[in-house]
């Protein structure tokens, strides 16, 4: 197998790696940097658990090859927030309890944070289109939905 | 209800999971990495039902980086089945494969890629027999038993007017029958309706795959597992290995979804297996299309016989129900007695007379899912309850209310009272639907359901222990699992509400079977009425020791002092309890422990049908509002309410995700989820074609109403929740179906085709 040298910036941080030519992102960030935040469930782009913002786009991480970012920016549920600086929408995750087993969360808060960056003051249609590109299995999204307009409202 | 004596109970505080799940650090066994780990792929039949004549694994074997390949032939002196009563599921294949998606070899190897090269190098020849994908096909006369010899197992022990049979004919694994003394009643009903439903099978699509790592450090067996049930687990490990349940210990961390299928062995077994072959530690996780291909719900026939008088009262019900198990018989035992036993739904009756029967056929087997036989017995039970309303020109609200149950009123004779007012919460329904000024315009309608089913499992029982450390940080040792259903937001508000501490005090230590109190499992949504009363007793023991103790330093009596956030309240004065705990332990400083216990009460003549009373009675009040386009037969959901009586909430975002969750889940049974079979095959066991509800699939809208009635026997007069909100919604749609374009529609999901085809009926009738 081939292997690549990639320059991206992971988290804020610049970083170099060998990759395979092969190597899906998702074992570049799960098992070669052990950012184990970021969740595999379906491997096959359907369910958005794994879901990164590359340059700031939602991706889903299984359906990406590491070689793809090369020179891009990659921020995982990792590089969000911690606990001492919450982003605006995990504050919003945890004041509307808006996850339960929390399996697909850290893709939800990606995908919501470039719906956020996008369109800061979204109406509810939109949140629903948005939303239906990951899937929920315990919440039934409305109380994912009144998080996103709760994160909304902080930021303006 | 917020209510001011409380100080945690009720109170909007943070999930105690919340900061885990949120910044991405929450653990999972799907995250478990060990040095020097192995990865599993597991080899499954392509038949729906074959003699495997042999298997070749030399290839394989040959394959570098191959450790080891298991077969029938690695079980020698084990008992390798497993089950709930009935041990009839191999740990892979033994003489024959009984359904697509059995599991036949599995390959321990350095990565996953070369497991999965491995699979294709292994050579099965199978001598294919006749499938029997459907109940129908299994019980005609010359179908093909699956099982030519009986299997080990028993039958459960029941009260009053509860029987059952092991293996009763055929392809039947199990019957269970339910009757009251009083079948003449039939002949005095003005009518007797009979109606038959057939419901459809889900998966429960849970995020975080099946997955178990071992590891065997001489005889100690450690597994780190993606379960709701590690101490059943522990013990099915321990027959199948034939190994003592002390040397197997099972740890469990967050677990991402179960909804009943997490329940029993999956993955163990054959991760224990490998590692003892190979003496590395294996992880085996399946993909979301082996995971389709496990367990799922159960399909099921049910056919209702209800005899009524023309003034609506209900006299007698007779069913008979035939569940479809798939391949083995998993939970459907259990599930059986529960389809059976909540069939009488709501109402008051003369004569119960059910017969349950789980037939076992070529298809992926089915046990424990959210309902547990109550979301095939609601679906029955409530659109018949509808059109019989209709047939008797009754308004099906008018009907249910002249037949509910009242609260306090047994539920059958030996059972538990009913705890929660049934009119009361059906009526707020109604109030958030307008239904009582609905339009009666072609096309558009409501529909209502009332749904009850026993919660708090049976003979259910939990141990806990809670400590206290020097400077009063608690500790809580329950083996409950959170599986995102808040269970550990809720026992800590009942721990800190005890201990008079904040919530934040309160951690809970992981879950390992070795040093765990022991549980049943997670399941029948009973973390907070039965888990609970044992933390709340554990958390007690630590309160009353604490004061017992301060009570001799401060020379007064116990009852003299109050604990407030871990220092000692004695009239106006305040004694912090970590300097009196250092001064009288010294240095190391100290805990206090308390250790709870919980068990319903059995009656001493175990009157009750299903040998324990019902610990709280769950109820889940459904209402919809549709808009049927008769042009192209689609369902679309106006509005969906759906309702629950928590008692009282412990946690409010907790219950309201729980109600509102269930109730997505019944949204997409109604209209679309399903395993579809072609034939022998499933053809939509994949992520992409297997559909489940997206947020785009949400109603107009939805509301969720989270009641608290304050009648439940649990701590605080709570109730449980989790399996309510699924109940009454397939059963809702289709009555405001009905409602709305006067066709009704038996078969689950109501798909666009399905309404069509009534429609096209209704049509061609009035022709």
């Amino acid at each position: 197998m081939r292997t690549v040298s990639i320059s991206f910036t992971l988290n804020g941080r610049p970083v170099t790696r060998e990759v395979s030519s092969n190597q899906i992102l998702v074992d570049l960030i799960r098992r070669q940097e052990r950012l184990l935040g970021t969740k595999v469930s379906c491997d096959q782009s359907v369910c958005g658990a794994c879901t990164v913002l590359v340059n700031g786009e939602p991706r889903s991480a299984c359906a990406v090859f590491s070689f793809e970012i090369d020179n891009c920016d990659v921020l995982t549920i990792e590089g969000l927030g911690d606990g001492d600086n919450l982003s605006e929408v995990q504050n919003a995750f945890l004041d509307n309890s808006a996850f339960q087993c929390g399996y697909c969360t850290s893709g939800m808060i990606m995908l919501i944070t470039a719906l956020l960056k996008q369109e800061p003051d979204p109406n509810e249609a939109t949140i629903r289109s948005w939303l239906g590109a990951n899937i929920c299995r315990c919440t039934g999204y409305q109380m994912i939905i009144e998080a996103v307009q709760s994160a909304a409202r902080a930021q303006s | 209800m917020t209510d001011d004596k409380f100080r945690t109970i009720g109170k909007h505080h943070p999930r105690y999971d919340g900061m885990d799940k949120i910044t991405g650090v929450a653990r999972y066994a799907v995250d478990v990495e060990i040095p020097g780990m192995l990865h599993a792929k597991v080899l499954r039949s392509p038949h729906a039902h074959a003699r495997v004549l042999n298997i070749d694994t030399t290839k394989a074997n040959a394959l570098p980086g191959v450790c080891h390949v298991a077969t029938r032939s690695d079980f020698e002196g084990m008992q390798p089945v497993y089950g709930w009563l009935i041990k009839d599921q191999p740990v892979l294949a033994i003489d024959k494969v009984r359904y697509v998606g059995d599991m036949i070899a599995a390959v321990a190897a350095e990565d996953e890629a070369t497991a999965y090269r491995a699979l294709d190098l292994i050579e099965v020849e199978y001598e294919p027999l006749q499938a029997v994908p459907s109940i129908e096909a299994s019980l005609a006369d010359d179908a093909p038993a699956l099982f030519e010899e009986p299997q080990i197992g028993f039958v459960n022990r029941y009260g009053t007017g509860a029987s059952a049979v092991k293996e009763p004919r055929k392809n039947v694994c199990y019957q269970f029958n339910y009757k009251t003394n009083d079948s003449d009643v039939f002949d005095g009903c003005d009518h007797v309706f009979e109606d038959c439903f057939n419901f459809s099978r889900m998966q429960h699509f849970f995020l975080e795959p099946y997955v178990a790592v071992a590891q065997w450090e001489g005889d100690q067996v450690q597994v780190w597992s993606a379960t709701q049930s590690p101490f059943l687990n522990r013990k099915e490990l321990s027959r199948i290995f034939q190994h003592p349940e002390e040397k197997i210990n099972i740890n469990v961390f967050y677990v991402g979804g179960g909804f009943g299928a997490k329940t029993g062995c999956k993955t163990e077994p054959l991760a224990v297996l490998l590692a003892r072959k190979t003496g590395r530690p294996v992880r085996l996780a399946f993909t979301t299309q082996e995971q389709l291909l496990t367990n799922t719900q159960h399909a099921a026939t049910l056919i209702l016989r209800t005899g009524v008088m023309n003034d609506g009262t209900l006299i007698a019900r007779q069913s008979e129900i035939l569940l479809n198990s798939g391949a083995y018989s998993d939970a459907s035992p259990l599930v059986a007695e529960k389809v059976g036993y909540r069939i009488p739904g709501s109402y008051r009756w003369h004569h119960i007379d059910t017969k349950v029967q789980c037939v076992l056929t070529t298809q992926v087997p089915a046990g424990a899912f959210r309902g547990f036989g109550g979301t095939q017995a609601a679906w029955a039970s409530e659109s018949q309850i509808d059109m019989i309303a209709r047939r008797l020109k009754m308004d099906p609200y008018d009907l249910r209310v002249k037949n509910l149950k009242n609260l306090g009123e047994a539920f059958v004779p030996g059972e538990s009272t009913i705890d929660s007012d049934l009119k009361l919460g059906l009526d707020l329904v109604c109030e958030k639907l307008n239904y009582r000024n609905r339009s009666r315009v072609r096309g558009h309608g409501m529909g209502l359901s009332v749904v009850l089913k026993d919660g708090g499992g049976v003979n259910k029982a939990a141990h806990a222990v809670v400590k206290a450390t020097t400077n009063g940080g608690i500790i809580v040792n329950s083996a409950t699992i959170e599986l995102g259903q808040g269970a550990h937001t809720a026992l800590t508000s009942l721990v800190a509400e005890v201990l008079n501490c904040k919530w934040e005090k309160v951690t809970f230590a992981p879950v390992t079977t070795n040093s765990t109190p022991w549980e049943q499992g997670t399941f029948a949504s009973s973390s907070t009425t039965i888990m609970g009363r044992a933390v709340m007793e554990a958390a007690e023991q630590v309160k009353q020791k604490v004061l017992a103790f301060a009570a001799q330093d401060l020379d007064c009596a116990p009852e003299d002092l109050s604990l407030v956030d871990w220092s000692i309240r004695k009239g106006n004065e305040s004694f912090p309890l970590g300097p009196m705990i250092m001064k009288h332990f010294g240095g190391p400083g100290f805990e206090f422990t308390g250790h709870g216990y919980y068990k319903p009460q059995v009656p001493g003549d175990h009157s009750a049908p299903l040998e324990t009373p019902v610990d709280f009675w769950e109820i889940g009040w459904g209402g919809a509002e549709v808009e049927v386009d008769e042009q192209t037969g689609q369902v679309r959901v106006l509005k969906l309410i759906v309702s629950s009586d928590f008692g009282r909430m412990i946690h409010e975002a907790a219950c309201r995700g729980q109600d509102e969750g269930g109730a997505m889940m019944g949204l997409g049974q109604a209209l679309f989820e399903t395993i579809h079979y072609d034939g022998d095959v499933p053809i939509n066991s994949t992520p992409l074609t297997y559909r489940v509800p997206l947020s785009t699939d949400l109603p107009d809208e939805f509301i969720s109403i989270s009641q608290e009635q304050g009648q439940g026997r649990g701590p605080f007069g709570s109730k449980g929740g989790g399996e309510g909100g699924i109940l009454p919604i397939a059963s809702a749609i289709a009555n405001a179906v009905h409602d709305a374009v006067g066709v009704r529609i038996t078969d689950l999901p109501m798909t666009p085709e399905k309404v069509l085809a009534a429609l096209d009926r209704q049509k061609s009738t009035k022709k």
